[in-house]
């Protein structure tokens, strides 16, 4: 069984116009200019494992109201084992609305979402009995409205107890509390400002040193996205840096996702794990979701055939 | 031949033998599912809980038939029974049934299951008696539709 953690899921709605403009009724007529989808970051690799075959894929977090009964049938279409806390606020709904010509991006990000206090001890005692089946844990994306930052710490902390593998991709302060309980592979992203632990990110320099201060505060191995390559920190202390090479992205939506996926499928099938291959894996299935305007991976060769097109490169620090 | 794992339902939407019946009606109305499976501490089935069982314990005498007459004085004493009974532990409510279906297991013989013990709901596990989901009448049906369709099509 895999386990995937998103605590704050969305519904994504995405309306396809000729052109966005302001006070303009827009009539949207053919179906493909309507894209309605679960989001989440955790979610989005779960449907990438079912994909790649994976018989028993779960996703734990909240859903709320009758839309987020909406979007566990979404979940469950895709053959996911739906394993969510019901709450009584509704779920969040992101918008986008993508005009073609010119062409322009126009998100509205829902952050109304809010959940109990009652909710998130009824989390931690599901995921405690969830997980008995699970070697390891995605844990990925942002913590909604009402769930203390330490959430991540206290789950991450539950699941090493039982002796489970932790995959953590999150930022900001449930980053910084969670690094507490020692999660073996983490990746931040950013969310509104471009910092992590606090320390902005401008340099090279700046991502080597916070991944070090990751490592430093508890994680194993850290990967960091730096532009469009990763830097990544292995765990006796060497720093490598992943490039892809001639590419042209046309779409950012679930790329780290699928690099997670990439990841961790490469280590649930080896014996001999190696830390670069795992990473070659993962780039190799994020270049192919940024190529390609797809979010889910669809298969292991479709993303196998760019793996010469990254290069691994080992930093002197 | 169609497997219960082609039709089923997955969730792992469930109480456990020590959570309160409190906790099992909400979970039942938010859901909108009046039937829970019952699992251990590891997620593995135990038995199930059901919403009429709940009823049947604060409206003993009158369940299945409420005189309008009688009405409010029976809404009043199941809600005074409630104030107790919303404390107790699910164990003492639940059916320690194991009438669960395997994912692996044919449609065909879910349909004798379900006809012959009048469930309207079963659930799921897999080979180990974990927890995978449910199955319900509304799923035997679309799989009846499907083979329905599939043998029109191969008279035709």
């Amino acid at each position: 069984m895999i386990t995937t953690v998103t605590l704050n899921p969305a519904i994504d709605r995405e309306y396809f116009v000729d052109k966005n403009e302001v006070m303009k009724n827009q009539f949207i007529y053919n179906e493909e200019d309507l894209k309605i989808y679960p989001g989440g970051k955790g979610l989005i690799s779960a449907i990438n494992f079912k994909s790649l075959g994976y018989q028993d894929v779960q996703n734990i977090g909240f859903v709320g109201g009758k839309q987020g009964l909406f979007f566990e049938k979404m979940v469950q279409k895709q053959d996911i084992i739906s394993n969510y806390i019901y709450t009584e606020s509704e779920i969040r709904n992101n918008v986008k609305i993508i005009g073609r010509e010119p062409a322009t991006y126009t998100q509205y990000n829902d952050y109304t979402y809010q959940v109990e206090k009652e909710d998130v001890k009824e989390l931690i005692v599901r995921f405690k009995r969830s997980i008995s089946e699970s070697k390891c844990i995605l844990i990925s994306g942002s913590v909604p409205e009402g769930v203390d930052f330490d959430i991540y710490q206290r789950l991450i902390k539950i699941a090493k107890d039982k002796g489970k593998h932790i995959f953590l991709q999150a930022s900001g302060e449930a980053l910084k509390l969670a690094l507490e309980s020692n999660p073996d592979i983490v990746t931040p992203y950013f969310k509104h400002h471009k910092t992590i632990l606090d320390m902005e990110m401008k340099d090279k320099e700046d991502y080597i040193k916070a991944g070090k201060e990751i490592q430093r505060r508890g994680a194993k191995r850290v990967m960091i996205p730096f532009h469009c390559d990763r830097l990544l920190f292995d765990k006796n202390g060497d720093v490598y840096q992943l490039s892809p090479r001639g590419y042209c992205i046309v779409n950012w939506l679930g790329s780290s996702d699928a690099y997670n996926t990439g990841y961790l499928d490469y280590a649930f099938q080896t014996e001999d794990f190696d830390f670069l291959e795992a990473n070659l894996r993962g780039g190799a299935a994020a270049l192919w979701i940024a190529e390609n305007k797809e979010i889910y991976l669809q298969n292991r060769e479709d993303y196998n055939s760019y793996l010469d097109r990254l290069e691994i490169n080992k930093l002197e620090v | 031949m169609s497997n219960v794992r082609d039709y089923m339902v997955r969730t792992m939407n469930s109480v456990t033998p020590d959570d309160s019946i409190r906790k099992a009606i909400i979970l039942m109305y938010r859901s909108e599912q009046s039937v829970l499976p019952v699992v251990d501490h590891q997620n593995l089935f135990v038995g199930t809980i059901y919403s009429n069982n709940i009823l049947k314990n604060i409206i003993p005498e009158s369940f299945g038939f409420l005189d309008s007459s009688r009405l409010f004085y029976e809404v009043n004493e199941a809600v005074e029974n409630l104030k107790y009974v919303k404390d107790e532990k699910v164990e003492k409510y639940m059916a320690r049934n194991r009438d669960a279906v395997k994912e692996d297991s044919d449609m065909k013989k879910l349909a004798d299951i379900m006809l012959n013990n009048k469930e309207s709901v079963l659930f799921v596990i897999n080979d180990k008696g974990f927890l995978r989901g449910f199955i319900e009448r509304s799923n035997l049906l679309h799989y009846l539709l499907d083979e329905t369709e599939v043998q029109t099509a191969a008279e035709e």
